[in-house]
């Protein structure tokens, strides 16, 4: 069925979007995959209707976030092509952050990475300054989006996706079945059933799902139909009980258009162990699975940290690119690499430094290049027009 | 038949002007023309050197006065958040103030400590770091340069030593101790080492030995190890490293310092450890607070004092922690930091650059005074420009005592100075000083006197000078500690340059220089048209000369156009006069094509944006000063002009983004193919990065009227003959080469004509001189003029006597007036040969004497012979055979040069072989012979009397005697093995006087039978023999001088290289002409390679010769005229 209809390379659309952008951005005739993709169709410089990304029937688009700095959004073409050197692969997806503290929506950010031939991903954060992790709901809170109080930056956000007019996809308040970021479920009544409802609903995923609802209706509304939404969680619960699952955050199928999770194997020097590959992958693939036959799964975020002490880095990316080709898992369409080094502050690993880059050591990023030199894991995005009724 | 006569008819000499007013006329007119021209030369030149009136934008004006002092200190924080940081490394001991009270008072008593280290922290990219060295060498023992890099995951080993400074440091008996650092394009690689320290072993080694090789080869002795952000997970892996580095660099007696940051990172390491290891530490006492923190001291006092403690006292157990104090270097800081606190930007910049700024903000104005006291003891001031608001920090020579007394009193062993270069002059004498400066001392470090030294404000490459200085002053005092503090009162000023137009960041210029191309500049145009760029082209004001409608082009696509002189010299090595000249005439130009003047300039050869020296500031200053112009530079230059390969193009423009906003290119000036293949790739970078690509007049924001005016009414007149001048010149060029491509092509064709029927002509008498004899043989009469010719005429005689001939024959010598033993000669053989007879008048010139002799000749044919020229015994038959036919009126004879026995005179044979008689053989055969020669020629004796005999309007009575003939309807013929043998000139002078005779008479030739000129009557003689005289024989070689002096201009500047292409077309056609003479006179065709030399010796002499006429031909015939025609000796023309 996706066969059938016509299939766009991203380059060979990028002519089409020139005319469009303020000033013509010009990655024609530099893919050589090019001319192979526009053999699926349609004709080059002719603009696709509603753009989105396709959803490979082979596959999985490979991305990252680079390191963007402290509010994960100054993104530059230096960095992204750096990247791109390490790791010898163009990237499918390029990820960078929008806080709604900033009250902007991130314009050059979007059309840079577009003109350089990925989709933006956009992690679309709803806290305040200080960014910090730990601090509690601030004005942006789960309820003060529900009620309204944020709907002329939603509309200005999502005037401004529209005009931006390309794919997009947003992963809005991510994690939010963990414990640190203020939009968690833990946080708006937790477990606390909602009264009167059978089989009972609990408030603090029902308190979310209202507020994405709220803002996935109220960009909808303004006709940004280029943004797909990604429901994006951790992969395991905190706490993982039953409350705070997967299937009691899930909107609804209209509602997103990919599900996503987060991966991290060890993180911190002080971590007692070292967390293998599989099972962090395997549970929330199988959970998100379950929450709808169709939708194709992301993981939003993945790395792990350089921890000689613990676990080989290098083992733990063949085995990851290993595991995410398996056909046990074939609703996996995209994966995003977190590509950072920070310095930690808190407790035993004050002044250590957590290194996520796939460059940690020499060996690590010959793992990552390997594997995902992958031709099954796709560097170049195609693009299609949205399918009908959206 | 005209009676002989011995007065020249009055008014009857072509060219003569009898009441001799022509000359006169003329004269007074080509006087009038030549002051005419000489004044609107110098006009031209006067308008070019009077400043074009340009309106400098205002914005630009004033930038100067956008500097302000801020009105009120922003609040900073009272308390500095790093100041105490210290103190989580340090344990106070009980003892510890009684032990600094003991060191102070010691040190005070001992002075100056012992063996000291003094280290100077290098640069290589700061023209100031050397110059710094040079100056303070003697006050170092050692020298630690940036040279050595470890970057990337795989830990890889940048080495850049550099021999210069090493011989330098040799010289002057510093120690080289290169820093090894983790820090590649402003960001520090934490991996390279943690990979390095936890790697195989084998790698280490590798690195160990690759580093070691180096120092070696650079005589270095030792290695400072500079690490920053290493995540101390690995600390005893990077003591290990730091031992195993120690261990092999000990073995070969080189040193191992290790340099510790104060702050987080001093736990990074195990200094304990590592002490053991190493030989020293050096201390970074600086960066309290750097580039990524807020505005604060770079090194307050008492943050200092406390690390000092840090590291010098004794713990409980009495033991130091970090080793024994003496085995610490203190490095103090000596620069200062500039905080944008709008854009969270900050510089790095030098004291001085912190002093002029203070100074052109005003911080010093209305009695306002920035002090240098406790508690930091650093300087801070701040300021605003249009840009933002701004915070300074700096360390001067006062910070610097105090810092240094601390140390000292510390007992540390050695103080360093980061950086040479950006340093407060005066902390040179500071380390000098032994104790607490006197009155004396302290007035001379209130002196702050203002140096060469360029200071830069601002950010762009767009730039302003202002090359004043101003010594400054501080008022330095004691504090009761023995801690000195300053106030500064009047803040010094240094040359400097403001820097403009860094505008947004993601606005970004390209320029293009040397402009316009022909070829190139069209290229350029029609891809910043596809993609709706607008770029700046500075113009080369010779290549707008040449290429106008260029210049005009690149304007009307809305590029902009800027000054970038006329003739890209070196402004460095020009006079201000000659620069004001090279850039008023572009502006002119400019001007005058366009209708716009330019106020952007860009002077050629300019390396980057950040002039070093004071001399290069001043062309800069008097563009901008005197001129008005707007100084565009360049920080991103790929150097594209070398051709490196456009792929390396694209990659510099993207390593130099970061570095600046206006990017250079070249669309001239060479092949500029890889420039073309570059452009629309930087174009795709820079607008997928995000760039807007904008002309100049929008990173300026001024208006594009204001950066390129309308030329308006002021100085109309000025402008205009500065166009006409530019024009004219313009249209002179134009006409010269388009004269060139023509006559070449005219030459070609002439030659190709001359040499078919030359040839076809060869074929006929071939076959003709096969016959066994003679069959015409008529009775002839052979008259010979002579003139003082008795050392010759006998044998002239003797050869017409012993002849073939098989008719009858008479010989008629006419001794015109001889005043040697002509007649005697001549009487002497008559008497033994009676065909011979001696006719003697008075002195009444040659014509006259050959009239004299057709008078009494008896035979209808004549033969005339020059008195000095040979005839062969074939001669006489083979010249009268052509008269066979009625209808040939005369026959021209061959001939030849007979005195082969100078250079002079073989060039003359070789003209005589191609230039006249191959000419002859060629016109003969369309019957347009112009000369039958008096040297060798037979005529129709009624063929003379129907043309009136030998007129005497001439000096080529020969000539116009062919002429007339030609006009009665005669055939005039060649009969080429008719050979005579003449007597060439052999001097130059006389040569000159012969051709000057005969150039004259050929012009007065010509001037008398112009309507023969283009007559169809007279077919080829009209069309082509004619012509050809007038254009290849007089025309052609009257401008040889010209053509020779673009030859020279061309040798000498490279300039107008075309001339060679046809200056060797000519002489190809000359040489072929030549060979093909040769072959059928049966000469050997080397003689034909003497045209080279010919070209350069006898064309020169011909021209003269030509110019000469020319000018007596104007001047009407007046002097020395009589004295030419009667000095009958030389030989008659061939």
């Amino acid at each position: 069925m996706r066969g059938a209809r016509a299939l766009l390379l991203l380059t060979g659309l990028a002519l089409a979007a020139c005319d469009r952008e303020a000033g013509p951005a010009a990655i024609n005739a530099q893919s050589p995959d090019e001319a192979e993709g526009n053999q699926g169709g349609g004709k080059k410089g002719e603009p696709i209707r509603n753009p989105q990304l396709a959803i490979p029937a082979r596959g999985i688009y490979t991305g990252a976030y680079v390191d963007w700095g402290d509010k994960e959004d100054a993104v530059t073409l230096e960095g992204i092509e750096g990247f791109e050197e390490l790791v010898g692969k163009h990237q499918a997806i390029v990820a960078s952050s929008s806080y709604w503290g900033e009250q902007t929506f991130p314009d050059d950010n979007v059309r840079l990475i577009w003109r350089h031939g990925s989709v933006p991903l956009i992690f679309w954060s709803p806290w305040d300054r200080p960014y910090q992790e730990g601090r509690g709901p601030d004005k942006y809170s789960l309820t003060s989006i529900i009620a309204g109080e944020h709907d002329a930056y939603l509309d200005m956000w999502a005037d401004h996706a529209r005009e931006f007019g390309q794919p997009l996809i947003v992963s809005f308040a991510n994690e939010m079945n963990g414990a640190w970021f203020p939009w968690s479920g833990v946080l708006y009544g937790g477990d606390k059933p909602v009264p009167g409802s059978t089989p009972p609903r609990f408030q603090g995923p029902e308190t979310f799902k209202s507020a994405y609802r709220h803002v996935v209706d109220r960009v909808r509304a303004r006709g940004a139909r280029n943004v797909q939404w990604v429901l994006h969680l951790m992969n395991y619960s905190m706490p993982q009980e039953g409350w705070n699952l997967a299937a009691q955050y899930y909107p609804g199928p209209a509602y997103c258009d990919w599900l996503g999770f987060s991966l991290y194997g060890s993180q911190f020097p002080s971590d007692g162990e070292w967390a293998p590959f599989t099972p962090l992958f395997d549970w929330p693939y199988t959970e998100l699975a379950l929450l709808d036959p169709q939708k194709p799964i992301m993981v939003c975020e993945w790395g792990a940290a350089e921890l000689p002490h613990l676990g080989s880095k290098a083992d733990w990316f063949r085995e990851a690119f290993r595991v995410m080709k398996d056909p046990k898992y074939p609703r996996l369409k995209a994966c995003v690499v977190w590509h950072e080094r920070w310095q930690n502050s808190e407790g035993d690993d004050a002044g250590k430094y957590s290194n996520l880059r796939v460059n940690s050591t020499p060996e690590s990023l010959e793992a990552y290049r390997q594997g995902v030199a992958d031709p099954f894991y796709l560097g170049k995005p195609v693009i299609e027009p949205m399918a009908d009724g959206k | 038949m005209p009676e002989p006569t011995s007065t020249l008819p009055s008014g009857s000499f072509v060219f003569q002007d009898p009441q001799g007013k022509r000359w006169p006329r003329l004269r007074r007119v080509l006087l009038g023309w030549g002051v005419l021209v000489a004044l609107s030369v110098v006009w031209f030149f006067q308008t070019l050197l009077v400043r074009p009136e340009l309106k400098l934008p205002a914005s630009i004006r004033t930038l100067k006065g956008q500097l302000t002092a801020a009105t009120q200190r922003s609040a900073l924080p009272t308390s500095d958040p790093n100041e105490m940081n210290w103190t989580k490394f340090y344990e106070q001991s009980p003892r510890s103030q009684e032990r600094l009270a003991r060191v102070r008072a010691q040190l005070r008593k001992a002075g100056k400590p012992k063996g000291e280290i003094r280290l100077g922290l290098y640069v290589d990219w700061d023209p100031n770091s050397f110059a710094s060295l040079e100056e303070h060498a003697g006050s170092l023992t050692h020298l630690a340069p940036e040279w050595f890099t470890l970057l990337d995951t795989d830990s890889k080993l940048q080495i850049e030593t550099d021999r210069r400074l090493a011989t330098f440091a040799a010289a002057r008996g510093l120690t080289m101790m290169p820093i090894l650092r983790n820090l590649a394009e402003n960001e520090w690689q934490p991996e390279a080492v943690e990979n390095l320290a936890r790697g195989p072993a084998d790698k280490r080694a590798r690195f160990i030995n690759e580093l070691l090789g180096a120092l070696q080869r650079a005589h270095a002795g030792g290695l400072i190890i500079d690490w920053q952000q290493l995540d101390p997970s690995y600390r005893d892996d990077y003591t290990e490293l730091v031992a195993q580095i120690a261990e092999t660099l000990h073995a070969a007696d080189l040193e191992v310092w290790f340099m510790a940051s104060l702050g987080e990172d001093f736990q990074t390491f195990d200094l304990e450890a590592i002490g053991v290891v190493t030989d020293r530490f050096v201390a970074v006492l600086h960066d309290e607070n750097s580039e990524s923190d807020a505005p604060g001291p770079i090194a307050s006092q008492s943050w200092l004092g406390g690390w000092l403690k840090v590291i010098a006292e004794k713990d409980r157990n009495g033991s130091w922690r970090y080793g024994d104090p003496a085995q610490w270097i203190g490095l103090l800081g000596a620069y200062a930091y500039d905080w944008n606190t709008t854009t969270k930007k900050t510089e790095t910049i030098s004291f001085k650059d912190a002093m002029s700024r203070a100074s052109y903000a005003g911080v010093d104005r209305d009695g306002k005074v920035v002090k240098v006291e406790a508690p930091s003891y650093n300087g801070e001031y701040d300021y605003s420009e249009p840009g933002g608001g701004h915070t300074v920090s700096f360390l001067d020579a006062i910070s610097f005592y105090n810092q240094a007394l601390a140390v000292r009193i510390a007992g540390l062993g050695g103080l360093g100075v980061s950086r040479l270069g950006t340093e407060d002059p005066q902390i040179w004498d500071v380390l000098e000083l032994r104790t607490t400066p006197g009155p004396v001392a302290r007035k001379a470090l209130g002196q702050l006197r203002a140096s060469e030294t360029i200071t830069h404000v601002g950010r762009g490459e767009i730039v302003r000078v202002d090359v004043t200085r101003d010594d400054g002053a501080r008022t330095v005092e004691t504090d009761p500690d023995g801690l000195l503090r300053a106030t500064y009162s009047d803040f010094p000023t240094y040359p400097i340059l403001y820097h403009e137009g860094a505008g947004e960041p993601h606005q970004v210029a390209i320029t293009f220089d040397d402009g316009p191309d022909p070829k190139w500049t069209p290229m350029v145009l029609a891809i910043l048209r596809a993609r709706g760029v607008k770029a700046a082209f500075f113009l080369v004001g010779r290549n707008c000369e040449n290429n106008p409608g260029l210049v005009l082009q690149i304007l009307r696509e809305g590029h902009e156009i800027g000054n970038h002189t006329f003739s890209h010299g070196n402004l460095a090595a020009m006079s201000p006069e000659m620069m004001r000249l090279e850039l008023n005439a572009t502006q002119r130009l400019i001007e005058s094509i366009t209708g716009r003047s330019t106020t952007l300039f860009r002077p050629p050869y300019n390396a980057d944006s950040n002039p070093t020296d004071i001399a290069e500031l001043a062309p800069l200053k008097l563009a901008q000063e005197e001129l008005g112009y707007t100084v565009v530079l360049e920080k991103v230059d790929p150097q594209d002009w070398a051709r490196p390969g456009a792929d390396v193009i694209v990659r510099r423009v993207k390593e130099l983004r970061s570095e600046g906003n206006i990017v250079l290119l070249h669309d001239a000036g060479g092949n500029r193919a890889q420039t073309v293949e570059a452009l629309p790739q930087i174009i795709d970078y820079l607008q997928i990065r995000g760039d807007r690509i904008v002309p100049l007049s929008e990173l300026l924001q001024i208006p594009r009227d204001e950066l390129m005016p309308p030329v308006t009414g002021s100085q109309p007149l000025e402008r205009m003959v500065a166009g006409t001048g530019f024009r004219l010149w313009h249209a002179t060029v134009e006409f010269f080469w388009a004269f060139m491509i023509f006559a070449t092509g005219l030459v070609m064709l002439r030659t190709l004509l001359v040499a078919w029927l030359a040839q076809r002509h060869h074929g006929k008498t071939a076959a003709f001189a096969i016959r066994d004899a003679p069959v015409f043989a008529p009775p002839l009469t052979v008259i010979i003029a002579a003139y003082n010719e008795a050392k010759v005429i006998a044998k002239t005689l003797r050869s017409v006597l012993e002849t073939d001939y098989v008719g009858e024959f008479e010989v008629l010598v006419v001794d015109d007036g001889s005043r040697d033993a002509t007649a005697e000669e001549v009487a002497h053989a008559a008497a033994a040969d009676g065909r011979l007879c001696l006719i003697r008048q008075p002195n009444a010139g040659k014509s006259a004497a050959l009239a004299r002799g057709l008078a009494q000749a008896r035979h209808a044919m004549v033969v005339f012979l020059d008195a000095d020229t040979l005839f062969e015994r074939t001669t006489l038959g083979a010249i009268v055979q052509p008269l066979a036919n009625p209808l040939v009126g005369a026959v021209s004879g061959n001939a030849r040069v007979g005195n082969l026995r100078s250079f002079l005179a073989r060039c003359q044979s070789l003209e005589y072989i191609c230039g006249f008689n191959l000419d002859r053989r060629a016109y003969t055969e369309w019957n347009c012979i112009t000369v039958v020669p008096g040297a060798v020629s037979a005529l129709r004796k009624s063929a003379i009397e129907a043309a009136g005999g030998f007129s005497q309007e001439t000096l080529a009575e020969d000539t116009d005697l062919t002429l007339i003939l030609h006009r009665l309807g005669y055939h005039i013929a060649y009969a080429p093995e008719a050979i005579a043998w003449t007597e060439a000139p052999e001097t130059f002078s006389t040569l000159a006087r012969q051709r000057f005779r005969w150039a004259f008479g050929t012009m007065q030739c010509l001037w008398k039978h112009r309507d023969l000129v283009f007559n169809p009557r007279f077919g080829a003689l009209g069309w082509f023999s004619l012509p050809g005289i007038w254009f290849f024989q007089i025309l052609l070689v009257a401008i040889t001088p010209l053509v020779d002096a673009v030859l020279i201009w061309s040798l000498l500047f490279g300039h107008a290289a075309a001339i060679w292409y046809y200056f060797a077309a000519f002489l190809v056609m000359d040489i072929f002409l030549a060979l093909l003479a040769c072959r059928i006179e049966g000469e050997r065709a080397v003689r034909a390679l003497i045209i080279v030399p010919m070209r350069f010796l006898y064309r020169p002499l011909l021209s003269w010769v030509i110019w000469k006429s020319i000018i007596h031909a104007l001047k009407g015939a007046l002097v020395g005229w009589g004295k030419l025609e009667r000095t009958g000796a030389v030989p008659s023309r061939a």
